[in-house]
């Protein structure tokens, strides 16, 4: 018989999530949403804000479990993990956080060895050799000395990028990764997530609002709205994509089927004036 | 009935707070053996709440001690009996002074600097961070706080002690003509080690940092990752901290007399 928390691990799809169901607070945030990550590939996840993207994230980390449906990563049903066999699978996953989420206690050497140091009994030669290479990748090499308060929102999140990729994990989470960086920044960001996937083969998901950003690096796109995916495709076929969704969000009306008003009363009334006008 | 109402809410909110608390350091307990492996932090954090806390608690005993000689030999004076001066700063000092004042200041100091520290990390999402580094914040953050607390209680207690007799001793002797041989004879001849200074100073200090260093770590751990939330959990250890001291005092009083 199958164990259902160690199936098959599925040879395309490294994440495979199926009919995702998550009530928060009384307010459905997915509603029987079926989502496969690719192997090998740089998936971008997009949709408006409040959306459900960083909760999708959540998901499939094991941050948080739905009401029903199903999240495997690399075949391993995540809600049935234990929490030691969770912490196994996250020893593969690194996790780029919206706000950086570096360790103010330690320099800017130490939060990237922190995974190693945690991890492995690795000689303080190799420890080394292995942080200053990431820190080289992302440009910070020459910050090694430097505490998190020093650092400017963009250079804080290229510590947290190579404190991510500090083992060289199967499947990287990038929350908002752009935000806050320099064109220069973003071009040599982008350009490293290129090079993890490509040379070390890593799947990457990719939870952004810059379009332009993910055009040059996704394989593949997913639109979410109204916790269900509304179109999906590679870059170029879903720019082109006819849809009110897509026509909305990357046209960024006001108008469309996502409502860019909080569900409010009547204006007029509450500014005062009789209903109807003068 | 709203007053009733309200009254049994807030006994009902008080009870599931302790309950919570309480399975808080069951998993604080569960988490030691791990945070062995962590060391160093728990000797960072004993440096952090002990060391640096050194300062506040030698002042303080030094001050309490010489109030203490100055308010004994007034009203002994009375009575003729100053020269038991000596023992009364003692064995007020070692019994309930000392861990009751130092448990208080160490709630001030280090309590809420641990409430602080914890609140913004996870306000901050890096307790979420090391959790997503497969990294278990009960072995890595609480238990190494909560271990330091308890080991700085008592050691921070024998501190304050010890400035406290120094304190009563300048007061005492240097300034009001106790002499000098009368006040440490008197003193060593009355003060019971394992009744005062073991039963007083070190058990009681040890139970007062346990529950401060509890309450700091779980009010740290479980407050909501707003600035707002972070000033009322630090401000909440301050509160339930006091009042668990003083009352455990009570209790503990009771039963190692």
């Amino acid at each position: 018989m199958t164990d259902p928390v160690r199936a098959t691990p599925d040879d395309r799809a490294l994440v495979r999530i199926r009919g995702l169901t998550t009530v928060l607070n009384g307010k459905t945030i997915f509603d029987a949403l079926d989502l496969d990550i690719p192997r090998g590939k740089i998936t971008a996840i997009m949709g408006p804000s409040g959306t459900g993207k960083t909760t999708l994230l959540k998901h499939i980390t094991g941050q948080m479990r739905g009401d029903a449906g199903e999240v495997r990563v690399d075949g391993q049903s995540v809600p049935e993990l234990s929490r030691d066999q969770l912490f196994e699978l996250r020893e593969r996953i690194g996790y780029l956080f919206q706000n950086s989420a570096l360790l103010t206690d330690f320099d800017v050497f130490e939060n990237v060895a922190f995974p190693l140091r945690q991890h492995t009994k690795l000689p303080e030669v190799l420890i080394r050799n292995i942080v200053l290479t990431k820190l080289q990748a992302v440009g910070l090499r020459g910050a090694a000395g430097l505490m998190p308060t020093e650092l400017s929102g963009g250079m804080a999140r290229r510590v947290a990028l190579a404190r991510a990729i500090v083992f060289d994990p199967m499947l990287i989470l990038y929350d908002e990764p752009f935000v806050g960086l320099d064109p220069i920044a973003l071009n040599q960001v982008l350009k490293l997530i290129r090079t993890l996937n490509e040379t070390l083969g890593i799947t990457s998901v990719l939870v952004a609002h810059e379009l332009e950003a993910i055009k040059q690096v996704a394989d593949h796109i997913y639109l979410i709205a109204n916790g269900k995916v509304v179109a999906q495709g590679d870059p170029k076929t879903i720019a082109n994509d006819g849809s009110p969704w897509t026509r909305q969000f990357f046209g960024g009306d006001a108008d469309g089927p996502v409502p860019f008003q909080y569900p409010a009363g009547d204006y007029a009334a509450s500014l005062g004036f009789p209903r109807g006008g003068a | 009935m709203s007053a009733q109402v309200s009254r049994d809410n807030v006994i009902t909110q008080s009870l599931a707070q302790i309950g919570a608390c309480g399975l808080f350091l069951l998993r604080i307990l569960a988490a030691v053996p791990l945070s062995l492996k962590h060391a160093r932090e728990t000797v960072r954090q004993l440096w952090f709440v002990g060391a640096m806390s050194l300062t506040i608690i030698m002042v303080c005993g030094l001050f309490v001690g010489m109030v203490l000689a100055l308010q004994l030999y007034n009203v002994l004076s009375m009575f003729g009996g100053t020269a038991m001066s000596g023992t009364v700063v003692a064995i007020a000092i070692y019994r309930e002074l000392g861990p009751v004042v130092t448990a208080l200041l160490f709630a001030g100091r280090a309590g809420t600097s641990i409430t602080a520290e914890i609140g913004l990390m996870r306000a901050t999402d890096q307790i979420a961070a090391m959790e997503m580094m497969a990294v278990d914040p009960m072995a890595y953050v609480a238990a190494p706080r909560f271990l330091a607390g308890v080991i700085a209680m008592p050691l921070l207690c024998c501190v304050f002690c010890a400035m406290g007799i120094f304190g009563g001793h300048l007061v005492g002797v240097t300034w009001l003509g106790i002499d000098n041989g009368t006040f440490w004879s008197n003193m060593t001849a009355t003060v019971d080690v394992w009744r005062d200074v073991v039963s007083g100073m070190v058990w009681k200090s040890l139970a007062f940092g346990s529950v401060v260093s509890l309450i700091a770590v779980y009010q740290g751990y479980t407050t909501p990752p707003t600035s707002e939330g972070v000033a009322y959990a630090t401000t909440r250890t301050v509160v339930a901290s006091s009042i668990a001291i003083l009352a455990l005092d009570f209790v503990l009083t009771a039963f190692l007399m």
